[in-house]
């Protein structure tokens, strides 16, 4: 048997809207070149973005140790490709949804994403505000409320620069602490 | 921080949900093609609305109580504008919005003559259903009452079909069963909850989590660890 068929996979999965961030959050922490389906992008609109986009899934993976591997899936952003997001959500830990702060149109979208986990997959969710970088980008708190996140809802809106590997990070241990809050309550 | 937008894909109903929940003061921008107009905003409530021929105007008058003097405004006057320039355009849509927060100096007895509450509920009324979809995303959701909703009911001015989706909010009902028991259409029930979750009367109803057992405490410790050191 390969020792890729030992490890144990520990999945945890990276949505959020079109130019959110998704596919750069996982090559930013990922040990290995990120698996992408990304395609050219036909729509005008959307083009004027970004010139590709994923279409199925990315993944970035990193070793634990030996026996144990996590694996970030990176859903599709485009509406059209929201099949996959009950495909990846299946088995995850927890998942993070990602939203360009810089863009209030994808709010909404956002907001979408994260009522079809909770009602599909009620896992450990943690929000990142993504491109806090950039000029005109929303503060994380005023992202909390454009998104209706109330605070009983326990859904922490952190900002971040997907680019930089301590934002990510800090956006990774936020969902992690969750998820062992979640445990000790278990 | 910015808060920047267009009213296509971001309503009034949004934009006034975030400065009043965050009882935010400054001056919110909105440039339509055919008219810019300044919303003056004190602590969430919109006190005055005026438009102008050029934004940089807006940044001269820092004083507001200056600024009513000079416009000629008595405190009876401020409702008419809100009614003018806010009530009335509530259906434009094609509204470029910029909110700059804190560089004027509000006195403190500033008049409000609509609650934030009552322009939210009334600019929900102008959604359309595709639009209430934003929010009220499934039919199978379930909201609940906040512990302070009757207050912002009493200051939002509910008309007697939205008080009847509202009798319905229990924390078990959902979207699809208040549609069916209150015999009243989608889009005024979507509309409804889309101006009580706004005004934060209502939220949605937490589901529990799912708990897992796919991962030990021991396992978690160690991918923290890898974590912080990557």
């Amino acid at each position: 048997m390969s020792e890729e068929k030992q490890t144990k996979k520990i999945k945890i999965v990276i949505s959020g809207p079109f130019a959110a961030g998704k596919t750069e959050f996982i090559k930013t922490v990922s040990e290995i070149e990120p698996v992408t389906t990304e395609r050219k992008i036909s729509h005008k609109e959307e083009k004027e973005k970004k010139a590709t986009t994923t279409v199925a899934m990315d993944f970035g993976k990193i070793k634990i140790d030996n026996e144990h591997e996590l694996y970030l899936f990176g859903t599709p952003g485009q509406a059209r490709f929201n099949f996959m997001w009950e495909v990846l959500g299946e088995g995850a830990l927890g998942v993070i949804v990602l939203v360009d702060s810089t863009d209030p149109t994808t709010f909404h979208e956002a907001r979408r994403i994260i009522n079809f986990f909770h009602s599909r997959y009620p896992i450990p969710m943690v929000i990142g505000a993504n491109k806090q970088d950039l000029p005109n980008a929303w503060s994380p708190k005023d992202i909390a409320i454009a998104l209706d996140i109330s605070e009983d809802e326990g859904i922490p809106v952190i900002g971040l620069s997907a680019k930089n590997k301590e934002d990510v990070k800090k956006v990774l241990l936020a969902l992690l602490e969750k998820i062992r809050e979640n445990i000790l309550e278990g | 921080m910015s808060l920047i937008g267009d009213l296509n894909s971001f309503s009034f109903a949004d934009i006034l949900q975030v400065l009043h929940t965050d009882k935010k003061s400054g001056v919110l921008i909105v440039e339509w093609d055919d008219m810019t107009v300044a919303y003056y905003i004190k602590e969430g409530e919109v006190v005055l609305a005026r438009p102008v021929d050029k934004v940089f105007r807006v940044y001269a008058d820092r004083d507001f109580a200056v600024l009513l003097t000079k416009l000629r405004l008595q405190d009876r006057a401020l409702a008419e504008t809100i009614k003018k320039f806010f009530l009335s355009r509530l259906d434009k849509r094609n509204g470029r919005f910029s909110f700059t927060q804190g560089f004027i100096k509000y006195p403190h007895d500033v008049p409000v003559f609509f609650s934030s509450e009552q322009l939210i509920m009334e600019a929900a009324r102008h959604l359309t259903l595709e639009e209430t979809e934003r929010k009220i995303s499934d039919e199978l959701l379930i909201f609940e009452k906040m512990p302070d909703y009757e207050e912002k009911i009493l200051k939002a001015k509910l008309t007697d079909k939205e008080r009847k989706v509202l009798n319905l909010i229990d924390g078990r009902n959902t979207v699809k069963d208040i549609v069916e028991k209150s015999g009243l259409d989608k889009l005024t029930v979507y509309r409804t909850l889309y101006g009580l979750l706004s005004i934060g009367a209502i939220k949605r109803k937490k589901k529990p989590m799912k708990r897992r057992a796919s991962i030990s405490l021991d396992l978690l410790a160690k991918l923290i660890e890898k974590i912080k050191k990557l």
